[in-house]
């Protein structure tokens, strides 16, 4: 747990509006690799795969700062597998890798258990 | 300090608001978006704003371009602006530094180093008009006769790549955390800067310091680099692409394009100045004050090589090659 999380007052309420919103987020990153898994077109692809990665952005820079280490380094990978994957050669390409997909699936899980062990 | 923070991510908004709660008397404005921030800073009830906290990477208009944004109005031209970042690509960093960034935080925040960083703006913010003068395109009678040390170092606006001394100094200090290997500092120095400063009105030696970060920055064009102008007619630049830049050709470039460049005191005199370039020095196996003193190295030999071109005018059998 890093320190800012152990010595800021107020800590718990902003842990418990993490929570909340992590619920949501799940559902949204869920809903954009589905889409980016059905997707047909590269535009299609790519650009749902751009929303989850916005929104593992966001979890990555946080989660950490809250004490969730595990969930923040695990949205950066995921993250960071999105980037090489839009920034390669295959970004060009109606193709949505499976590793992606895996990863995303691995990602949501993780979520929930955090969320399950919180509610 | 009154600071206005800029995330998309409203946990993080609050985290700060926790954090500036608990490190003293500070005041935090929040904005989830750059747009919602140049908004509320268009507000003349807003007040006014002694720091920024930008995330770098926002939907829409991201960190970096609202910190091109801040950085051309006069008013904040030269106010503190810390970057808040999760990535650990060093592109945007230099991009957000190259836009006018002065230093940054990586998420996820630690309230040590946060606090330090907080610490370290705050001094800037308070020593500022002490150590730095500004120059702006049209600057009022006021500011043009304002003094200015020779040894001071000076903001440069509006010119590509050329940040602020401080913000050079807490690059410098950031990049120890990384790599270095393909790093190197080198440095430029104006010939006879001292009779420049002499004969020079205050509004005369900042043009001519400008106008030398132009044409130094037109010259290095194509390379990645940072550079900033350390006082005394001396420009430290930093690259970290891997280049090896050789001096002595990059030294005669710069020259020859001054020598192209038309530049005229306000009686219509022209000048002529010229640089001498220092060593690069490679920052490879280097770390923490180590990394500090290759930028010492690289500004003092900038300033000795000048030296050594003006003794060679007055000594003609003491020629150095180089300067």
């Amino acid at each position: 747990m890093t320190k800012l999380m152990t010595e800021l007052p107020g800590i718990e309420r902003i842990r418990t509006r993490f929570i909340e919103m992590l619920a949501e987020r799940q559902t949204q990153i869920a809903s954009y690799g589905l889409a980016a898994w059905d997707g047909e077109t590269v535009e299609e692809i790519n650009s749902n795969l751009a929303g989850a990665q916005a929104i593992l952005h966001q979890i990555a820079g946080s989660a950490g700062s809250l004490g969730f280490e595990e969930l923040g380094q695990t949205a950066r990978n995921c993250e960071l597998q999105i980037v090489d994957h839009l920034a390669g050669p295959d970004a060009d390409l109606a193709i949505c890798p499976i590793e992606l997909i895996s990863a995303l699936d691995s990602f949501v899980a993780l979520c929930r258990k955090e969320t399950d062990a919180l509610s | 300090m009154r600071i206005l923070a800029v995330d998309d991510d409203p946990i993080i908004l609050e985290l700060l608001g926790q954090f500036v709660e608990i490190i003293g008397t500070h005041e935090l404005l929040t904005a989830d978006s750059a747009l919602d921030a140049l908004e509320a800073l268009a507000d003349p009830d807003i007040g006014h704003i002694d720091c920024f906290m930008f995330d770098i990477q926002m939907p829409g208009m991201d960190g970096i371009d609202l910190t091109k944004r801040i950085r051309e109005t006069a008013r904040y031209s030269d106010t503190p602006i810390l970057m808040l970042t999760a990535m650990s690509d060093k592109r945007y960093i230099d991009a957000a530094f190259a836009a006018g960034a002065s230093d940054y935080v990586t998420k996820p925040f630690e309230i040590a180093e946060l606090t330090s960083r907080i610490k370290i703006v705050e001094n800037a913010a308070q020593g500022k008009q002490q150590r730095t003068k500004k120059i702006f395109a049209a600057k009022s009678v006021a500011d043009q006769s304002k003094h200015v040390e020779l040894f001071e170092p000076i903001s440069i606006y509006d010119v590509d790549n050329v940040i602020e001394y401080t913000a050079m100094e807490n690059y410098v200090a950031q990049l120890s955390r990384s790599a270095l290997f393909g790093s190197t500092t080198f440095a430029f120095t104006i010939r006879e800067i001292d009779a420049f400063h002499a004969s020079l009105s205050a509004f005369e030696f900042y043009s001519l310091v400008s106008d030398v970060a132009e044409v130094l920055s037109d010259t290095l064009i194509g390379h990645q680099f940072l550079m900033s102008y350390a006082g005394n007619g001396t420009f430290v630049c930093i690259t970290e692409s891997g280049w090896r830049p050789d001096m002595a050709a990059l030294m005669d470039a710069v020259n020859f394009e001054l020598s192209q460049t038309e530049l005229f005191d306000n009686h219509g005199t022209r000048v002529h100045p010229r640089v001498s370039a220092g060593n690069a020095v490679r920052l490879i196996w280097k770390h923490g004050s180590s990394v500090m003193d290759a930028l010492a190295d690289a500004h003092s030999s900038a300033e000795a090589a000048s030296l050594a071109h003006t003794k060679s005018l007055t000594n003609f059998w003491q020629v150095d090659q180089r300067a």
